[in-house]
């Protein structure tokens, strides 16, 4: 329990960061679940931390959390030191662990009313705006064994809601959700990051990362390998030039007479030109200069930004090939 | 790394400083309770079987009794009584309500890690060991509702259906008597008195003159395999028939000897004896409901925990009761059964030692030290079960 006052507490909770660890580790017996991991997330955004499945991500929150210790290291939750305050720090951070459970006999207001206890007073006046901002009103009444996996994920969210969170923690918020359900799930953490609340969540889902999140960690093995905003990361990746043309061949052997440290590949549409990292504007005018000045008619030239799945394939891979 | 805060326009929510709602103190709030008790509650299974053993078992028993008693008055005796009360007491609602407050600790203590929902407790970043105690009255609360309405039955039927003549081995007696008036009663029934009562007698045995008088007294239907046998009718001579006064006094000799064990039957129990047992019943019941927490906490397994505590109750306690074990004597004294049985009122019996006739045989034990060793349980298990609540990883 916090010794320091509440308020002095609450000063030094002014941090930029929402969630910050430094050398964080946990290991189970040999397993190295968690591996001095250096994370840093900023306060008002959406924030991805991905990995492929067993990378320590859910074992990363659950430190967070304090449902399990960390063997060494420190961490902080807005601003708040971990575990020494946590009571503090977790009064408004809202949280899904691994999938939301709840009392199956219960109904989904009833379940509500058993974690909103566990808050202040004031969290049980937000059960009813809850369960309406994740639209489960109509079946709030209802016994939760009777509810789908969608709903349930629904009603998890609406938990986090109680504490009127700045934090949310959210592990892998799409699993069982259908393509509708991921909608609704991107537009509410949308929402709620635009309130200026902090979204972290887990996935390995890299498309649903990227049109949701601002900002991204990787991790793999443990240890985070990447981390900062989409943009940022996928700036330092290659691009790729989707080029038709009236010889591909030739074409192939012109830029490979020049030195321009591209990759051309032939592919069933074209060629694939794959520029360097880096790589500006004026490579890829270069390259349709030469084309053309070589007497090869261009028909379509098309920059095609890696996505994120790519680039963390290229990552992991390259991790792997390390290893 | 790049330093995100800077590079991206952030607004912050205000949420202002966390609430001062003491959420790292031990103590649970009545909210927490309130949503315990609604949790356990709602468990429709549970609750049905607490209902049929504490409430359904002695009242489908009673009603019986009391219908066969009123379509057959002769064949079948009165519902209740004093007798049918400690019977229903000791063999039911004793080690029955112990059995299902006992499953409902192991479910309060397991369910939440069972199915899941302790960890979204917990990242409330409510103490883990207030969530722990808010079980405790919220349990007890149903635990002891149950076991009372039952024993409120038990304890109804049995006083308003009680028998108006006491059944003394086998022969009608007028309850309540003092010694003198027992005295009077048997000098006017000597015949039943002599034939039909037990009685032992001590050393240095019976005087010549009573034991003259208990041999010739031609008894129909004497009390056969006691103490003194009666000769079969006829077979004495009538100089040896003793004189109606020799069997008077004989009689009051054995109603003396018999007022002690007399003194003790009642023909329905008194409201300081039903005070006493349903407060003892419901000490029994929540021994099981609190160390049945603790036990379900500390395996995080419902089933294996309820099958413990049924050990517990139903083998360990009996054996621990009736052995004598030399240097295992205090061990034996520690088990709670053991001493929770030792703390119960004189008038009703051990509930796990058996019949009537093992009493004398079971071990020994202070109501001191029973105590003692009860309080050792409830605070041992306690602290047993939250403290795995508050270090377990979930």
């Amino acid at each position: 329990m916090s010794t320091m006052t509440r308020d002095d507490a609450h000063q030094a909770a002014e941090s930029e960061w929402a969630v910050e660890t430094h050398g964080l580790t946990k290991r189970f017996g040999p397993n190295v679940a968690v591996n001095n991991v250096e994370l840093r997330v900023p306060r008002g955004c959406a924030f991805g931390y991905l990995g492929p499945n067993g990378a320590g991500k859910t074992t990363l929150i659950r430190v967070l959390l304090g449902l399990t210790h960390a063997n060494s290291g420190t961490m902080s939750l807005l601003g708040y030191d971990v575990p020494k305050h946590r009571d503090l720090a977790l009064a408004r951070v809202g949280a899904i662990v691994d999938e939301p459970r709840f009392h199956t006999h219960l109904t989904g207001r009833q379940n509500l009313e058993l974690f909103a206890a566990h808050r202040e007073p004031a969290a049980k006046d937000r059960i009813g705006p809850a369960l309406e901002r994740v639209g489960m009103t109509q079946r709030a009444n209802d016994k939760v064994s009777k509810y789908s996996m969608g709903m349930r994920q629904r009603l998890g969210v609406a938990t986090c809601l109680l504490g009127d969170p700045e934090l949310l923690i959210l592990d892998e918020p799409m699993n069982g959700l259908d393509p509708a359900g991921m909608h609704d799930m991107r537009d509410m953490i949308s929402a709620l990051v635009a309130e200026g609340r902090t979204v972290m969540l887990s996935s390995h889902l890299l498309d649903e990362v990227e049109r949701t999140c601002d900002a991204v960690a990787i991790v793999d093995h443990g240890s985070v390998i990447r981390q900062g905003s989409i943009a940022e990361l996928l700036s330092g990746a290659s691009v790729v030039l989707q080029v038709e043309c009236s010889d591909n061949e030739k074409a192939n052997a012109v830029l490979g007479t020049r030195n321009l440290r591209v990759q051309v590949t032939t592919g069933p549409s074209g060629l694939d030109i794959t520029l360097p990292a880096g790589a500006g504007r004026d490579l890829i005018a270069e390259v349709a200069r030469i084309l053309v000045d070589n007497g090869i008619d261009l028909y379509r030239l098309q920059p095609v930004q890696t996505s994120l799945e790519s680039w963390f394939l290229e990552v992991t891979s390259r991790l792997g090939e390390s290893q | 790394m790049t330093n995100l805060s800077e590079t991206m326009s952030v607004v912050r929510v205000e949420t202002g400083p966390p609430p001062n709602d003491h959420r790292g103190s031990w103590i649970p709030s009545g909210a927490m309770i309130a949503k315990r008790f609604m949790e356990l509650r709602r468990r429709r299974g549970l609750m049905i079987a607490l209902a049929v053993v504490t409430i359904g078992i002695p009242a489908i028993f009673l009603i019986v009794r009391l219908l066969a008693h009123a379509f057959a008055p002769k064949s079948y005796g009165p519902a209740g009584g004093y007798d049918i009360f400690t019977s229903l007491v000791s063999g039911v609602l004793y080690i029955f309500g112990f059995i299902v407050a006992a499953a409902l600790g192991c479910t309060a203590g397991s369910i939440d890690l069972q199915e899941g929902v302790f960890r979204h407790l917990v990242v409330t970043g409510r103490s883990r060991v207030a969530t722990y105690f808010a079980r405790i009255p919220a349990g007890l609360a149903i635990v002891v509702a149950f076991v009372a309405i039952g024993y409120g039955v038990v304890c109804l039927v049995c006083s308003v259906a009680a028998p108006t003549v006491l059944n003394y081995d086998g022969v009608n007696v007028p309850a309540g008597l003092s010694q003198p008036g027992l005295d009077a009663w048997a000098s006017s029934h000597a015949d039943k008195v002599i034939c039909d009562f037990n009685f032992r007698l001590g050393p240095p045995g019976p005087s010549p003159s009573f034991a003259s008088v208990i041999q010739n007294v031609p008894c129909n239907n004497g009390p056969s395999g006691r103490q003194i046998k009666i000769g079969p009718p006829g077979s004495q001579s009538s100089a040896t028939q003793p004189t109606k006064s020799e069997i008077r006094a004989a009689a009051v000799t054995i109603a003396r000897l018999d007022y002690s064990d007399y003194s003790k039957q009642f023909l329905s129990p008194s409201t300081s004896l039903m005070i006493r047992t349903g407060l003892w019943l419901e000490l029994e019941a929540a021994i099981g409901f609190i160390v049945g927490l603790g036990l379900g906490s500390l395996t995080g397994q419902r089933t294996i925990s309820v099958i413990l505590m049924i050990v517990l109750e139903v083998i360990l306690t009996p054996i621990f009761l009736r052995a004598h074990i030399p240097h295992m004597i205090n061990l034996q004294r520690s088990i709670v059964g053991v001493a929770t049985d030792h703390l119960g009122p004189s008038a009703i019996p051990i509930a796990g030692g058996g019949g009537q006739s093992d009493q004398a045989n079971l071990i020994s034990e202070t109501r001191a030290w029973a105590a003692v060793v009860v309080a050792a349980w409830l605070v041992g298990w306690t602290a047993l079960g939250a403290w795995r609540m508050a270090s377990r990883d979930t």
